[in-house]
C-alpha cells in the first residue's frame, strides 16, 4: 500500500517537474537568485528593478536575436543553502541560459562553482568578494560589481594624497570587513611607505552602539581612521559619529559612507566631512546618459536609483550586447563575446576585462555634505578614479589563483 | 594596549557604557518580570522591542522635531503594550500550564509571526530616527565629552528603576504579584484573580521592551535583526542576574554593559567576546546567577 502510494507520488512529481516550467518557449532564461528578504534587500530590489526596467526596453524593442528575454526571481534570505539550491533547481528544471545575483558573497562563490560544474554563466552582481574573480574565477563567472581589492586600491589612492600618517583600523568582525580593511592598508602601505597603524577594534556584525568604539578610538589620537564596515552597520556607525562629533575630530574613511542607501535614511542628520567612495550617484557623473537613466528608473519606481540599480541596468546591457556578438543563443559563443566586450552605460563606456571577468568599473571618492536641493546628504568634491587605476594587476590575480 | 590609558578616558568608557547598560535594564527587567511571575521564557520579548523602536520612528516622523520624539517615546510603549494584551488574552492564557519547551517554541513561533509583520508594515529599508533637537551635540562633564542623548538615558535608567521598585513593593497589584510569582495555586486559593494579575504583568514587561526599543530607536538602525540582537544579551543578562529577579536584570545589564564599553578600551581587537567571557565567568562560580533567583 505504501509502496504504491510512494510510486504513484514520485510518478506525480515527475509529470510536474515536466510541464510546470514558468518560462515560454524560445527565449533567453536568466534566474536572478538573491537576498530580497531582510536588510540586504534595501540593496537587491534596486538590482532587480533596474534589470527589469532594462529587459522591458529591450523586450519592446523586439529582443536580442529575435527572442524576448524573461526572468524569475528566487528569494534565498541570505542563506547559502538556499541560494545552491536555488541554483540547482533554476538549472535543472527551468534550463535557465544564464543565473545573476547575489548579495552574500558565500552564496555568490558557492552557486558559481555550481555554474563552473554546469557550464552555465553566472552574472555576479552585488557580492564584494575579490576571490569571485580572484583566486575562485573560472571560465563562466564575470562580476558586474566593485570588489574589496577595487575599493581598497581606490581608498588607498586617495588617502595616499592626503597627509595622515598615523591610523586606525575598525570594522565589522567578518570576511567583508577584515577584506576591505586589509585591501585599504596593503594598499596605502605601499601608497605611502611613511605612514603606520595604531591600532585596530573590530566589533561585531550588527553591532548597535558605537559609541563607546568610538570614544576610545578618539583615545587613541589617530590622524584618521580607515572604518571597514558595510550594510547595515553604515547607518548607525554614521549616526553615532555625529553624535560624538567623531567628523569633526578626526577624519575618517568608510567605503559606501557616500551611497544614497547609506545616506538617505539619516537625512539631514548625516555627519558632514565623511570621505567615502563609491561606483554610482544618480547625480554623478552630470552626463545626459546618467540623467535619463536615473529620471527613467524615478519614473517607473519612484525613487531614484542606488548604486545596486547600476549593477543591473549595465548588467542586461552587456547580456544584450554580448549575445548580439555571439549571434546565437549558445553558452560557449556568449561567452567568448561577453570577454573584452565594452558598452555605453550610464556613467560612461566600461569593458569587461577578458582576462579574470571582472568589469572596470570607475569609483568615485567624494566627502558627506549638505545640500539645499536634497533632504540627505550628498557627495561633494567628487574624484574619479579611474577603473584601469583600482582594477587588481592581472599578476596578482594569477597569484591568487596560485597559476 | 594597556598602559597609556588616563583615567579620563576610562571614566569615559564607563559613562558611555552606562547608557548602554540603561537600554538594556529597561529591556531585560521586563523579561524578567514576566519571567518570575509568569514562567514564560518570552523570545517574542525581542520583537516588541523591535515594534516598539519602528513604531516610535513613525510616530516621529508623522510628528516631527523634538516634540515628534516625546510622542514617540509615550505613543510607541503604550501602541507595544496594546499588542501585547490582545495576545495574551488571545493565546498565552491558553498556554501558562503546559511545559517551558512548548512556551519557548511558542513565542519563538513569534518572532517569525513578528518579523514578517514588521517586513509587511515597514518593508525592509533601514529607518533612522534622528536624535531630538533638545539631544543634539554633546556636554562637558568633568572634562569628559558625553553626547546628550546618552546623558538624558543615564537620567531614564533611575528613573524606570524605582518606577519598578514602588510598583512591585508598594502596589497591591505589586505585592500581588511577587505572591503569584512564589505560590500561584495559593494566591488563586484565597480568591484573587490570577489571570488578570498575569495579563497585567505580561502587560507591564512588553511595554519596558517596547520602551526600550523607543528609546535606543534615535541611536541605532532600525531594522529587522533588532529583535535576535537584543534577545540574546537579554537572555544573558537575565540569567547572570538571577531569574526573574528585576534587581538581577539590574546587575546583569551592569555586568554586560560595562564589560563590554571597557573591554573595547582595553581590548579593541577582542572587543566581543568580553562581556560573554565576563557571563561565563560569573556562571561558572555563581551558576544560579549573581542574585537570588525567583525560580
Amino acid at each position: 500500500m505504501n509502496r504504491s502510494i510512494c510510486k504513484v507520488s514520485a510518478i506525480l512529481c515527475f509529470i510536474l517537474m515536466l510541464t510546470t516550467s514558468g518560462f515560454a518557449a524560445d527565449t533567453i532564461k536568466v534566474g536572478l537568485i538573491d537576498c530580497y528578504s531582510g536588510p540586504p534587500s534595501t540593496y537587491t530590489n534596486d538590482v532587480r528593478d533596474a534589470f527589469k526596467l532594462a529587459v522591458d526596453a529591450i523586450n519592446a524593442k523586439g529582443g536580442v536575436l529575435g527572442k524576448k528575454i524573461e526572468f524569475q526571481t528566487r528569494d534565498t534570505k541570505f542563506k547559502v543553502d538556499l541560494g545552491i539550491a536555488a541554483a540547482k533547481e533554476l538549472i535543472m528544471k527551468e534550463n535557465v541560459n544564464l543565473l545573476m545575483g547575489t548579495i552574500n558573497s558565500a552564496e555568490a562563490l558557492a552557486i558559481s562553482d555550481i555554474c563552473k560544474a554546469e557550464k552555465i554563466p553566472l552574472l555576479v552582481t552585488f557580492s564584494k568578494s575579490e576571490a569571485i574573480t580572484g583566486a575562485k574565477g573560472h571560465r563562466y563567472v564575470f562580476s558586474f560589481t566593485e570588489n574589496t581589492a577595487m575599493a581598497g586600491k581606490a581608498a588607498a589612492v586617495g588617502l595616499s594624497k592626503k597627509p595622515y600618517v598615523k591610523y586606525w583600523i575598525a570594522g565589522d568582525d567578518y570576511e567583508y570587513g577584515h577584506a576591505i580593511g586589509n585591501a585599504v592598508w596593503e594598499n596605502l602601505q605601499k601608497l605611502n611607505p611613511k605612514v603606520e597603524l595604531l591600532g585596530q577594534t573590530w566589533w561585531k556584525v550588527g553591532e548597535p552602539d558605537f559609541t563607546p568604539y568610538i570614544s576610545s578610538i578618539l583615545a587613541a589620537k589617530p590622524d584618521a581612521v580607515i572604518v571597514a564596515t558595510g550594510g547595515a552597520s553604515c547607518v548607525p556607525f554614521l549616526k553615532a559619529a555625529k553624535a560624538t562629533g567623531f567628523n569633526e575630530k578626526v577624519p575618517f574613511f568608510m567605503h559606501t559612507a557616500t551611497e544614497l542607501s547609506t545616506l538617505q535614511p539619516l537625512g539631514l542628520d548625516a555627519p558632514e566631512g565623511v570621505i567615502g567612495t563609491s561606483n554610482y550617484f544618480f547625480y554623478y557623473p552630470q552626463t545626459p546618459e546618467n540623467k535619463q537613466f536615473a529620471d527613467e528608473f524615478q519614473k517607473a519606481y519612484g525613487r531614484p536609483p542606488k548604486v545596486g540599480a547600476l549593477y543591473g541596468y549595465i548588467t542586461a546591457m552587456f547580456l544584450k550586447k554580448a549575445y548580439e556578438k555571439a549571434g546565437a543563443v549558445d553558452t560557449e559563443k556568449f561567452v567568448d563575446a561577453l570577454e573584452g566586450l565594452s558598452v555605453d552605460s550610464p556613467i560612461g563606456p566600461l569593458t569587461m576585462r577578458a582576462f579574470d571577468h571582472q568589469l572596470m568599473l570607475p569609483m568615485y571618492m567624494g566627502v558627506t555634505k549638505k545640500d539645499p536641493g536634497y533632504d540627505f546628504l550628498v557627495a561633494s568634491d567628487i574624484v574619479t578614479i579611474p577603473g584601469e587605476a583600482v582594477m587588481p594587476s592581472i599578476e596578482d590575480i594569477q597569484k591568487a589563483r596560485g597559476k | 594596549m594597556a598602559e597609556g590609558i588616563a583615567l579620563q578616558t576610562i571614566l569615559q568608557q564607563l559613562l558611555v557604557g552606562l547608557s548602554r547598560t540603561t537600554i538594556l535594564f529597561i529591556v531585560a527587567s521586563g523579561m524578567s518580570l514576566v519571567l518570575g511571575v509568569l514562567r514564560i521564557p518570552n523570545l517574542a520579548h525581542g520583537s516588541f522591542y523591535m515594534i516598539g523602536a519602528f513604531l516610535a520612528y513613525s510616530v516621529s516622523a508623522a510628528i516631527g522635531s523634538t516634540m515628534g520624539f516625546w510622542t514617540a517615546v509615550l505613543v510607541a510603549p503604550i501602541g507595544v503594550a496594546l499588542l501585547s494584551f490582545a495576545i495574551e488574552r488571545g493565546l498565552f492564557r491558553h498556554l501558562y500550564d503546559r511545559e517551558h519547551l512548548m512556551l519557548l517554541l511558542f513565542t519563538f513561533s513569534f518572532t517569525l509571526v513578528f518579523s514578517d509583520l514588521v517586513k509587511l508594515i515597514w518593508g525592509s529599508d533601514y529607518r533612522s530616527m534622528p536624535v531630538p533637537e533638545v539631544f543634539q551635540g554633546s556636554i562637558l562633564v568633568m572634562g569628559l565629552t558625553l553626547p546628550l542623548y546618552n546623558a538624558f538615558l543615564l537620567a531614564v535608567g533611575p528613573i524606570v528603576a524605582i518606577g519598578l521598585w514602588l510598583l512591585t513593593q508598594k502596589t497591591k497589584i505589586g505585592k500581588i504579584a511577587r505572591a503569584a510569582a512564589v505560590d500561584r495555586e495559593m494566591v488563586d486559593a484565597i480568591g484573587i484573580n490570577v489571570q488578570m494579575i498575569y495579563s497585567v504583568v505580561f502587560v507591564i514587561g512588553c511595554f519596558l521592551a517596547g520602551l526600550g526599543g523607543a528609546l535606543v530607536a534615535p541611536t541605532q538602525n532600525i531594522t529587522q535583526g533588532m529583535d535576535h540582537g537584543i534577545i540574546m544579551e537579554t537572555f544573558l543578562i537575565v540569567i547572570v542576574g538571577g531569574l526573574g529577579n528585576i534587581w538581577g536584570a539590574l546587575t546583569g545589564a551592569l555586568v554586560f554593559g560595562l564589560s563590554h564599553a571597557v573591554g573595547i578600551m582595553v581590548f579593541p581587537q577582542f572587543a566581543i567576546v568580553i562581556p560573554y567571557l565576563a557571563v561565563v565567568v560569573i556562571l561558572m562560580f555563581r551558576p544560579r546567577g549573581l542574585l537570588k533567583s525567583i525560580w
